[in-house]
């Protein structure tokens, strides 16, 4: 609506602008039979003259009309964004610490993790296909985002929910097939259960078979992190890498506004 | 037991594809795909066999569900008294 109103505004003032002549009324003659008069008499030159400041006068405005439509609507979208976010900081996913060991067998806490943004994904490495395919996901949209060397880089963690079988070396092996820079943290069930209580995540074994092996049933989410270590948003499974990409680029980039 | 790599996962995967393209051309008919179904079941884990079978039967419920609707089942008969 405020668009409309805008819009009837500047149509308004262009039409006062353009077909104001200076014997007659503002709103009196349209242009077209106002240019005939002028060719008619003899000051056409200086006629033509104030036509052009009159044209200029009225760009000029017009682009300062639009260039104010344009702030006031990305000052908008900010306002919406850090709605957002403020309505997420109250859920207050990742608050507390963690302390797993990652897939090189080295201690990693909360920590060492600040001054990243993260994408965070919790899973176990016999799970079927929807932690690789997510793990993918998560890969391709660090890669697209590590094409544009303007944003700083992102760093993609999974953590088991099936910390019995899910040991360093599981998870050595497991995370090498996907990105690079994906680390992989396990720990006791204990440290486990800690780390995923703090982002309630759902974990759930299923029941062992004869090979004693069995499906964990857990929440399938994908979560970001701010280099504050707070949980700015999180994406589910109908989430592409592409939409992922873009909605981590608008946090990337509104955060940098923030602490200026 | 370790956990199927990549390669695994994949032979897994296009294994199940496999077997259900052939359960979709045969109208779900089971005995006419039991290749495929050996052919599934030696590639996955049993586990990963019991989740794919499920999803399945899921998706055809959804379908179903989907096509031709759905009736509740009738609520309790009022008692008598």
């Amino acid at each position: 609506m405020c668009n409309s109103v805008l819009f009837v505004v500047c149509v308004e003032l262009l039409r006062f602008i353009l077909t104001r002549s200076h014997s007659r009324g503002p709103f009196s003659l349209p242009l077209f039979t106002q240019r005939v008069a002028l060719y008619q008499g003899p000051n056409t030159s200086t006629a033509k003259i104030r036509l052009r400041t009159r044209l200029v006068v009225t760009l000029l405005f017009g682009g300062g009309l639009l260039g104010t439509w344009w702030y006031v609507r990305n000052e908008k979208q900010q306002n919406h964004r850090m709605q957002r976010i403020e309505q997420l900081k109250k859920v207050a996913l990742g608050q507390g610490d963690f302390s797993l060991l990652d897939h090189r067998g080295h201690r990693r806490t909360k920590r060492d993790f600040l001054g990243s943004w993260v994408l965070l994904y919790f899973g176990f490495t016999h799970c079927p296909d929807i932690c690789p395919d997510e793990l993918d996901k998560i890969s391709a949209v660090v890669s697209a985002l590590d094409k544009d060397r303007s944003l700083p880089a992102v760093q993609p963690l999974f953590v088991t929910v099936d910390p019995e079988r899910d040991d360093v070396a599981a998870l050595e092996r497991y995370v090498k097939e996907f990105h690079p820079r994906l680390i992989g943290l396990t720990g006791t069930p204990e440290e486990v259960k800690v780390a995923g209580k703090d982002y309630r995540v759902y974990a759930s074994p299923g029941p062992k078979d004869e090979d004693g092996d069995y499906i964990v049933d857990h929440t399938i989410l994908i979560y970001l992190v701010n280099p504050d270590g707070l949980f700015l948003d999180y994406y589910n499974r109908m989430k592409d890498d592409v939409q992922i990409a873009e909605s981590v680029r608008n946090h990337m980039k509104s955060y940098v506004k923030l602490s200026e | 037991m370790s956990a199927p790599n990549s390669n695994q996962r994949k032979a897994c995967w296009g294994a199940r594809d496999e077997l259900w393209k052939c359960l979709d051309d045969n109208q779900d008919n089971a005995s006419s795909c039991e290749k495929f179904q050996k052919e599934f079941e030696a590639s996955c884990p049993a586990q990963w066999v019991k989740h794919f079978t499920k999803r399945r039967d899921f998706l055809k419920y959804k379908d179903k569900m989907q096509t031709e609707g759905f009736e509740p089942a009738d609520g309790p008969k009022e008692s008598r008294s």
